[in-house]
């Protein structure tokens, strides 16, 4: 997506220029009322919200000056959170990226099998958070899940995934990558199928090989969707919250509490607003940063 | 004078017989103890019901079916974990339920912002007689000298034994009672020599970060070595103190030795003990009567059922409780038959408060407790004392904030091999900074 | 693929196909595992969730599902709230889209650059802050109320900007000639032309509304609001231990199907879709 903004040329009528300023102002004033109503507004109410003691319940305690930035720089939990949610997005991103290129590649082209496999990988993109969760709770049970039985042939002891440290995690990470990776692989195969015959009929006559097509050509030619994918996948991935929320509820040791989660049960657990605008307002200054590299990334591209 | 007094009785007829015409309301429960309308939505008499989310749904469809005022309660459900967050935001979003269930240590949050309604005046009109309440539920029920919700129960933690496996162990005395350890050193050795014998782990409980049985079990042995986890005027706490890290180092250790599976959560945890595949399980009070029946059944490996208090393991009598309790929400939008119809429905409560206690729940009114009914219940005579032993912390704020904190940090001794003192540390800093912002000006 | 192809190229291909085909099985067994569990009585479960063909076979899962009416009730509530959003999104984006795309105005750059940097503010930057707005105003636990906060989504109109955008301008100059108002041409010849742009927004937007989870989970505290997503979160949260393994596997299967079945009758609209906005 090129974020770039080229203004329309000039209409060259000059005729009732204040007429035309009314009539887009019609065009554009619903959008301009929810914008500034729902997006802008709010945005600063949080930012003045977080330098407040703002209790959920009671209201306004007044200004505290950066006390809730400064409580974020000790609290081990805020820390902990955004480890956790950076470690997560390090497992999902590139993991999901690779994932969907790969189910992409086989699953492009003609054929009905092929239209039957795409329908599959999507379709669990579609399902709520919760059914999400609920099914791979179910899946990674030690008692009575579909895994154990597998790892139990295997002749070792099945593990209770969601209530190990080292485990949980992962066991999330797959249950999103299994949820989510429908758009990303859609989106390589709009791609792929956007690569000229041209260049691959020019690599059979040269006997290239599979595996030199692939970096040779296909490779390039989706550049700009790697990006893509992985940009929008950092973004939301950063907003983690559904899957630990409903596995593992943060735990176990807070060890798959994401930062989103925090914030929810800084204000609406323990009542304190002012504070979890402040974690918002870190948040949102974090995916400020990815955004800001995303629109460099998109225009090094574009220089090429 | 003849006349009106006709007209009154004819009035009142007229209400009964259409099923509350005047006055009937109709109030919303917000509750947790789960959803059990599958099993029990028929059931209109509470003595035909067990367990809590049984017993509590046909206390409602019984009151729903009998009251005179015609009034129905209509109930909503939240999970436990995500009750007060929902209760919480019924405050914002409008939809204030008119009674709602609450723990006592809770309550003192709701109070300092005037949430919920005074009911001392009102409790006199109903006829509900506070002065029936143990004094330990009428004072968690109260702040600055009113009563702000009616105490339902007085829950501790308690020490569930499968006798049959204790016998194995020789583990029971010549009466017939289970000898249990009296101190963490002689826990850990008859513990392994449990294990050795019946092959079985000697310990079971929640373990996992949810529910945080281990911190109850940890604030107990605080109370037992004299230490009050946050000090009665509620500005320090002392979980790094020396009697915090003997109490740690404990809870760390039965894992380490292998006699407690760190795996369960707290249906595994039930599973286990149900299936004899552990010696004690440490629950509260509420699972008292679903074991025994369970037992009972012969469908579980469970036979030989049995109770007794947390002992005492390092010098004092104490154990980790807390109490159910119903508050009337304060909303401006609320009828004064809506208002009355909830005072009814307590009333109806207080009422029938034996029927909640049959759940293993300690009652808290004197007059049912000294009842032979209560006294017939069973198992009840193992644990009699638990009300005198139970400790709970002191009235203040964000109780549920510091508990979660210590279940993060005290979980990860076992979970995530923390060490007992960085542990405590971390939720000693933890639980002071809540406490800064529960003790600030407003 | 080709008859140019050598013969390892082809056995090479094949084995492709089986290995996909293989992993698109395994993919997708946890959802058949679920839909097994809610055909099987609950005391079976009790004793074995193993297997995948649903022997005993029953339906009172389903029958009991219908009968207590809660989760008829929350599928209900997410067809409006999915529905209204949807329609909110797609009239708002096309309109500013079209501004931005074809209308002349002041501070059009300022205005534009504005909207893109709305791209980068998180949902959670700002929903504390909406929810006490909402709550001042006293619209918590309405449809609205879970509709409105994700209307104000620059992306749509970005991609409803890109797409006008590309229209010929010759179409609508034709029109212009006709002296037909600017709102004429756009409802005439912009909008029919722009169908599958607004399916495709459509589509994406009907998902997030219905698997949106956060907002919905804090602002719709009423049983009688409660979304799909927030409803089955609520009977999760104790399950096994009150409701029965079957019963809950058959709400997660029941409260799905709108919305697969929405997704098999327009899934060549998303990849399609997708083609065009990604093609930039």
């Amino acid at each position: 997506m090129t974020a770039a903004a080229r203004p329309a040329t000039r209409s060259p009528r000059g005729r009732s220029r204040s007429r035309g300023w009314l009539t887009a102002l019609l065009f554009l004033a619903p959008f301009l009322a929810v914008y500034l109503v729902l997006l802008v507004y709010p945005l600063f109410l949080g930012i003045w919200i977080s330098f407040r003691d703002w209790d959920l319940m009671a209201g306004d305690y007044g200004p505290v000056g950066l006390l809730n930035y400064q409580d974020l720089w000790t609290d081990p939990v805020f820390w902990r959170s955004t480890r956790n949610t950076l470690y997560f997005a390090l497992l999902t991103v590139p993991s999901m990226t690779i994932i969907a290129m790969l189910l992409a590649l086989a699953v492009q082209g003609p054929g009905r099998i092929r239209a039957i496999c795409r329908s599959v990988f999507f379709l669990s993109s579609v399902f709520s958070v919760t059914v999400v969760t609920l099914v791979w709770q179910m899946v990674l049970a030690p008692d009575r899940g579909l895994i154990a039985p597998i790892v139990q042939f295997l002749g070792f002891t099945p593990v209770n995934y969601l209530g190990s440290t080292t485990w949980a995690m992962p066991a999330i990470v797959v249950t999103t990558l299994w949820w989510g990776v429908g758009l990303p692989m859609a989106l390589f195969l709009a791609a792929l199928g956007s690569i000229p015959k041209e260049l691959y009929e020019a690599a059979e006559l040269d006997h290239a090989s599979r595996w030199s097509v692939f970096w040779r050509i296909t490779l390039p030619s989706i550049r700009h969707t790697v990006i893509l994918v992985i940009v929008l996948q950092i973004v939301a991935q950063f907003q983690i919250f559904g899957q630990p929320f409903l596995m593992t509820q943060g735990g176990p040791a807070n060890s798959t509490r994401s930062l989103v989660q925090y914030i929810y049960e800084t204000s609406f657990r323990d009542w304190l607003v002012g504070y979890g605008a402040a974690m918002a307002m870190v948040l949102f200054g974090m995916m400020l940063v990815f955004s800001m590299l995303q629109l460099w990334l998109g225009r090094q591209g574009d220089d090429r | 004078m003849h006349h009106s007094k006709a007209l009154a009785a004819l009035a009142l007829t007229t209400a009964l017989t259409a099923g509350g015409a005047a006055g009937a309301a109709e109030i919303q429960l917000m509750r947790f103890f789960g959803d059990c309308q599958n099993e029990y939505g028929n059931v209109n008499d509470a003595s035909q019901a067990n367990g809590e989310c049984g017993i509590i749904t046909a206390l409602v469809n019984q009151f729903n079916a009998t009251n005179e005022g015609g009034h129905t309660v209509v109930v909503q459900t939240a999970d436990w974990g995500a009750y007060y967050d929902l209760l919480t935001a019924t405050y914002q979003t409008g939809n204030i339920p008119d009674v709602a269930v609450m723990h006592a240590s809770v309550l003192p949050d709701f109070v300092a912002r005037d949430l919920v309604t005074p009911l001392g005046s009102l409790f006199q009109e109903a006829g509900i007689d506070t002065a029936d309440f143990v004094p330990a539920a009428l004072q968690n029920a109260s702040a600055n000298g009113e009563v702000y919700a009616l105490p339902f129960d007085l829950h501790a933690l308690l020490f569930h034994i499968n006798m049959d496996l204790m016998q194995q162990a020789g583990f029971v005395n010549e009466d017939g009672t289970v000898r249990l350890p009296t101190s963490p050193e002689e826990f850990i050795q008859m513990g392994k020599e449990f294990e050795e014998k019946t092959g079985q782990n000697y310990f079971a409980t929640e373990s996992q970060a949810n529910e945080g049985m281990m911190v109850r079990f940890f604030n107990s042995l605080m109370w037992q070595q004299g230490v009050d986890v946050i000090s009665p005027d509620g500005t320090t706490a002392s979980i790094n103190s020396p009697e915090g890290l003997k109490a740690a180092t404990f809870i760390k250790q039965i894992y380490d030795e292998g006699l407690a599976d760190p795996n369960l959560d707290a249906l595994g945890a039930d599973q286990a003990f149900l299936s004899g595949q552990a010696g004690i399980e440490l629950i509260g009070t509420w699972m008292v009567d679903n074991f025994n029946a369970q037992a009972a059944g012969g469908q579980v490996a469970l036979k030989n059922y049995a109770v007794a208090n947390v002992p005492n393991l390092f010098g004092q009598d104490a154990v980790w409780a807390d109490s159910h309790m119903w508050v009337v929400p304060k909303d401006e939008g609320r009828s004064p038959e809506e208002q009355e119809a909830a005072v009814a429905f307590l009333k109806f409560l207080n009422d029938n408060n034996f029927q909640w206690s049959r759940t293993g729940h300690l009652s808290v009114r004197q007059s049912v407790i000294d009842s032979p009914e209560f006294a017939a219940l069973p198992h009840r005579s193992s644990y009699a004392n638990t009300a005198q032993i139970a400790r709970s912390l002191p009235q203040t704020q964000n109780q549920r904030a510091i508990y979660n904190a210590m279940i993060s940090d005290i979980t990860a001794t076992w979970l995530a091999g923390a060490e007992p003192q960085a542990a405590l540390d971390s939720a000693q800093s933890q639980v002071e900074r809540i406490l800064r912002r529960s003790n600030r000006g407003g | 693929m080709n008859a140019t192809r050598s013969g390892w190229a082809l056995w090479g291909d094949r084995l492709l196909l089986a290995i996909t085909v293989l992993v698109a099985i395994l993919w997708f067994l946890p959802v058949l595992w679920v839909v097994t569990m809610s055909l099987k009585p609950n005391s079976e479960l009790m004793r074995s969730t193993w297997g995948f063909i649903p022997y005993p076979f029953t339906l009172q899962n389903y029958a009991d599902l219908v009968r207590l009416a809660t989760v008829p009730r929350w599928l209900t509530n997410s067809l409006i709230v999915a529905v209204g959003m949807t329609i909110l999104v797609l009239v708002v984006s096309s309109l500013a889209g079209y501004a931005f795309a074809r209308l002349q105005f002041p501070f059009k750059r300022t205005i534009f650059v504005l909207m893109i940097a709305g791209l980068m503010i998180p949902e959670q930057a700002v929903f504390l802050p909406l929810h006490q707005m909402f709550a001042d105003w006293g619209i918590h636990n309405t449809h609205a109320a879970l509709m409105l906060p994700r209307v104000a989504v620059p992306i749509g109109v970005f991609l409803m900007m890109q797409f006008f955008r590309a229209v010929p301008r010759e179409l609508e100059e034709a029109a212009e000639l006709d002296h037909a108002s600017r709102f004429t041409i756009f409802w005439k010849i912009m909008l029919p032309l722009s169908v599958p742009a607004l399916t495709t927004l459509g589509l994406f937007t009907f998902i997030h509304a219905w698997n949106d989870f956060l907002w919905p989970l804090v602002s719709a505290t009423n049983a009688n609001m409660y979304t799909v997503t927030v409803g089955l979160a609520s009977i999760q949260g104790n399950f096994a231990q009150t409701q029965g393994l079957g019963s809950i596997m058959a709400s997660a299967v029941f409260a799905s199907l709108p919305i697969v079945l929405l997704f098999l009758i327009f899934q060549r609209f998303i990849v399609a879709g997708v083609a065009m906005s990604a093609g930039k």
